[in-house]
């Protein structure tokens, strides 16, 4: 609409106030919407820096050093494992209870393996083998609309039966070769951190980059959204179970690896740790949302709490007892943001379905 | 308008669940621009006329040509490959996740090289290729990263609409199949769906729209074709057409127009 007019023309073209005319576009996020979906999303590094700073002082001077500080990482290491694999099957919708009997029933298979004579990499590969083949089961029976949770109660309870079988009710001491994964240390920090760094980084990386990763996310956000797609989303369901269980295996030859002893006790004490990261996190039971690095963060929380009470001197104890306060105290945190988002978002809310301004 | 070839026709429609006959002898037809409303009171047979349609349902007997090309449904993905979307009720949008994902999803555009080969997919990329689609369809909402969840109720119509129009506006256009597209939305939004539905008309996309909202017919169908206790009773170009003889074939009070 430019139109050769001359250019010592003051007034503004006829043309200028059709383009400026005030089309609601909805399209500007409130600034305090975002901030507050920023301590939704973030808070959890927050809090975590906070308890480090108020440690710091408190315990000083031991809190605050390189060495207590792989202690802590050391010490989240197997919790953060299992919290991956809750995390993984929490987002992509499905809770996993097996956990402990697939860790249980892996680690018991490769000490068998070890102690028969096998090489260490076959027996490590039968382990993770077996914790795939369990997800593959569990999600096979999950997709017969079988209820996830009482499905993986009862691979749980006949896993462990398993590992106790494998064992013949004893357990696989002495199997010194995991100790590369176990208690050595690479520059001096532990196995089992750059084991946890590892699987975080990829995780990540996986459900976040990649197509397959972001269609499980996909998936246990609305599997009838991804269905109608045209996507099987039943694959991505069962492969969400295998991660998990995959999680689950590398948990338990972790473990196996540091105590030199696969054990066919499976603890639920594992699955509640891992459960209560996972939720610390802020992911959500019903699937689709939430972020590795807050789990593995949830993970170092509970550690570090620990580690913090213990220089104190403080009864452990207590330890459970913060941690199930910051738990409740985070729910609460995410149902206030979630509501003045919400009311938020409505007092500024439009459709702006419009010929786009040119 | 009958020389050129429907998008989409059904002829003989029977369709029986048991003994009931939910369908009997439909014969409907969709043109390419067009805007065809679906009317009739609860259980008149729309919806499973709708899920013939989309593939949901085999019907008994009767045949459908897609462009004149007779088809078999066997699955929901059949119809899909034959160019029909269904936009249904519940929207199904991935809450989570943000718009660009959500019209993607299943469509993904991988990056290029090695990194592809490994499946990581090129987010700027499919956000670019929507922004086109949506600017296309002559529809702007909320910036491509927002999380669908926090969208009104009518930006959500907009882009589970959008999700299944782009879908079906390749290099031939398909068929849109609607259902209460307006049902949720408050007069302000219905007033955009509305728009919508015009401009993919334009566009050359079938519209298929399922409502007991007679002013929304009124507003965006060119024609409409009621049913009544599973048959046709009239089809009938809207403009002109007295409201209360429309209301009277709904309701059964009417005669049919094509009583034998």
């Amino acid at each position: 609409m430019s139109s050769p007019v001359k250019p010592t023309a003051p007034a503004a073209t006829p043309a200028t106030p059709a383009a400026e005319v005030a089309v609601p576009t909805g399209s500007e996020m409130p600034r305090s919407v975002s901030a507050l979906v920023l301590v939704r999303d973030q808070g959890i590094f927050v809090l975590w820096g906070v308890i480090i700073v108020v440690f710091s002082f408190w315990c000083a001077p031991y809190f605050a050093t390189l060495d207590n500080a792989l202690l802590v990482a050391n010490a989240a290491a197997i919790t953060a494992i299992f919290a991956a694999g809750v995390g993984f099957g929490v987002m992509t919708g499905v809770l996993d209870l097996s956990l402990p009997g697939t860790a249980a029933f892996a680690s018991c298979l490769t000490g068998w393996l070890m102690t028969n004579g096998q090489p260490t990499w076959l027996a490590l590969l039968a382990g993770f083998l077996a914790g795939a083949l369990v997800g593959l089961v569990n999600g096979m029976i999950a997709l017969r609309g079988f209820n996830p949770i009482i499905v993986t109660i009862g691979t749980l309870s006949v896993l462990s039966g398993i590992a106790a079988v494998i064992a013949a009710g004893y357990t696989f001491p002495g199997l010194t070769e995991l100790e590369f994964m176990g208690t050595r240390r690479y520059f001096g920090v532990p196995a089992p951190v750059y084991i946890v760094a590892l699987l975080f980084l990829v995780g990540t990386v996986f459900l976040t980059r990649t197509r397959d990763g972001i269609r499980l996310m996909a998936v246990g956000g609305n599997a009838e959204a991804v269905r109608r797609s045209g996507i099987h989303s039943d694959r991505y369901r069962v492969l969400g179970f295998v991660i998990s269980g995959l999680c689950a295996a590398l948990g338990g030859l972790v473990t196996t690896a540091i105590t030199t002893e696969a054990t066919p006790a499976a603890s639920p004490a594992i699955i509640f740790n891992a459960l209560t990261a996972v939720a610390l996190a802020g992911v959500a039971l019903t699937g689709g949302r939430g972020s590795l690095p807050r789990v593995l963060v949830g993970a170092l929380i509970l550690a570090t709490i620990a580690n913090g009470l213990t220089i104190r001197g403080v009864e452990p104890y207590w330890a459970l007892v913060v941690t199930g306060v910051l738990l409740l105290a985070s729910l609460v945190l995410e149902r206030v943001i979630q509501s003045s988002v919400s009311d938020r978002l409505m007092s500024t809310a439009n459709l702006s379905v419009h010929k786009k301004q040119v | 308008m009958s020389d050129q070839t429907p998008a989409l026709e059904l002829t003989g429609i029977e369709m029986h669940y048991g003994y009931v006959l939910a369908l009997s002898g439909i014969d409907f037809h969709v043109n390419a621009g067009e805007v065809v409303g679906l009317l009739g009171d609860n259980g008149a047979g729309k919806s499973t006329l709708l899920k013939v349609m989309s593939g949901a349902h085999r019907p008994s007997a009767g045949t459908i040509k897609v462009r004149g090309q007779k088809v078999e449904f066997h699955s929901p993905s059949d119809s899909t490959a034959a160019g029909i979307q269904m936009v249904y009720q519940d929207l199904a949008l991935v809450d989570p996740q943000d718009i660009s994902i959500n019209l993607n999803i299943g469509r993904e555009i991988l990056r290029k090289g090695p990194l592809g080969w490994l499946g990581f997919v090129d987010r700027k990329a499919m956000r670019k290729r929507s922004e086109a689609e949506l600017d296309r369809l002559g529809v702007r909402t909320a910036p491509m990263t927002r999380p669908v969840e926090m969208l009104s109720g009518g930006q959500r119509q907009t882009v589970a609409i959008a999700r299944s129009a782009i879908r079906v506006s390749g290099e031939t256009n398909g068929v849109l199949l609607l259902d209460e597209p307006t049902a949720a939305l408050g007069y302000e939004q219905t007033k955009q769906v509305e728009a919508l539905i015009r401009r993919m008309a334009g566009q050359g996309i079938a519209i298929v729209l399922v409502t007991h909202n007679l002013p929304l017919c009124y507003e965006v169908a060119d024609r409409v074709v009621i049913l009544n206790r599973g048959s046709k009773v009239a089809d009938t170009v809207l403009a002109g057409t007295d409201p209360d003889h429309i209301v009277g074939w709904i309701t059964g009070a009417r005669p049919s127009q094509f009583a034998a």
